[in-house]
């Protein structure tokens, strides 16, 4: 069936099955966009879901008579929806929970004196609208903004990586560690792997892991011990 | 930056790219899109049979980015992708302006804001 009349007979009978096939034969366009965005701290499997549920919205959207090809139609749709989603669900810098959320109520207020004013407001407008300080305003403004090594030092000679204090510790080590730590994980099980990224990633509680991988908390505190003890022996022997 | 139309360059460009996007004060979101308009324009011009392709970025505005179509062109192979990749960088990039030579896409421009 013709691209067109696969939406003209869906829009005329409201059929979910004739939604699903249409939706079915464009999802490749979903898989191709969420691909784009990989690597900016969402994981692909959930780019794809963001995407595949913009593509079923965006079916019900689409006006075949409007000539022109749904896919051309789909895309800044579904890409809408991913940047939405990075926006308000996730970023590649980690922000704070207090300045990610004074960042959106501060893009919020800006939108709001724009219409208002006709003009931007100054960091002082939007400090007295949110009852915040002028510096916090500043602050969450450059939060998140990438800085270049290269870039050439503030009031003084040679770039920005020069002028960055050195730290106490050796990085290098902290390199090989790392590298150690990740080939001593590998030596673990499935469902040890799934502890250590509950309990020190995802930063839960012996509690919370436990309801998260159905058995008891007793059962974690065990594990735990047994796990971090196999990882330092592991890598105490230095066999990694 | 003139470069050769090969998977390999990818990754190169995008990092070239990126630490231009940081030199101009683009948030790292912007950044991010950028590179992907980029790697969108390289793919248009390699499925249209480029060799080689030359980058170059310019202060307009806050940053425009110039990818064109260098070299001998073999004749290019349609990719069904290659929709998806022009309304990507509508979606994505402000002022993009699509070169067409015929159906052949020899250069695409576009600018990011900081």
């Amino acid at each position: 069936m013709e691209e067109n009349e696969l939406f003209e007979r869906y829009k005329q009978t409201g059929d979910i099955a004739l939604r699903n096939q249409i939706v079915e034969k464009y999802l490749y366009i979903a898989a191709v966009i969420a691909k784009k965005f990989v690597g900016r701290g969402v994981e692909y499997d959930d780019l794809y879901q963001v995407a595949a549920l913009a593509l079923v919205k965006g079916v019900d959207r689409f006006d075949a008579s409007k000539g022109i090809k749904f896919s051309t139609f789909i895309t800044p749709t579904v890409t809408g929806e991913i940047k939405n989603y990075f926006r308000d669900r996730s970023r590649l810098v980690h922000l704070p929970r207090k300045v990610a959320e004074l960042r959106a109520d501060i893009r919020q207020a800006a939108e709001a004196f724009m219409s208002e004013e006709g003009r931007t407001p100054t960091a002082r407008e939007l400090a007295a609208r949110l009852g915040v300080s002028e510096e916090e305003v500043v602050g969450c403004a450059e939060a998140g903004v990438t800085v270049s090594l290269d870039r050439p030092a503030e009031g003084g000679e040679g770039n920005f990586y020069e002028v960055l204090p050195a730290s106490s510790e050796n990085e290098f080590e902290k390199f090989e560690d790392r590298d150690a730590m990740r080939d001593a994980l590998s030596t673990l099980s499935e469902a040890e792997r799934t502890l250590i990224h509950l309990r020190f990633s995802e930063e839960l509680s012996q509690v919370e892991t436990a309801k998260r991988m159905n058995v008891s908390q007793m059962y974690i505190s065990r594990l735990e011990r047994k796990v971090l003890q196999k990882l330092k022996e592991r890598m105490q022997r230095g066999t990694v | 930056m003139r470069i050769p139309l090969g998977n390999e360059m990818m990754t190169t460009v995008r990092l070239a790219t990126g630490g231009v996007c940081a030199l101009k004060g683009l948030d790292i979101d912007a950044s991010e899109d950028c590179k992907v308009c980029v790697t969108e324009s390289l793919l248009l011009l390699s499925h249209a049979g480029f060799g080689q392709a030359e980058i170059g970025f310019s202060d307009e505005e806050g940053l425009r980015v110039f990818v064109g179509g260098m070299g001998q062109r073999e004749a290019g192979k349609p990719c069904p992708e290659d929709e998806i990749s022009a309304a990507l960088l509508g979606a994505l990039a402000s002022d993009v302006c699509m070169e067409k030579k015929g159906e052949t896409v020899i250069s695409v421009s576009f600018r990011f804001a900081p």
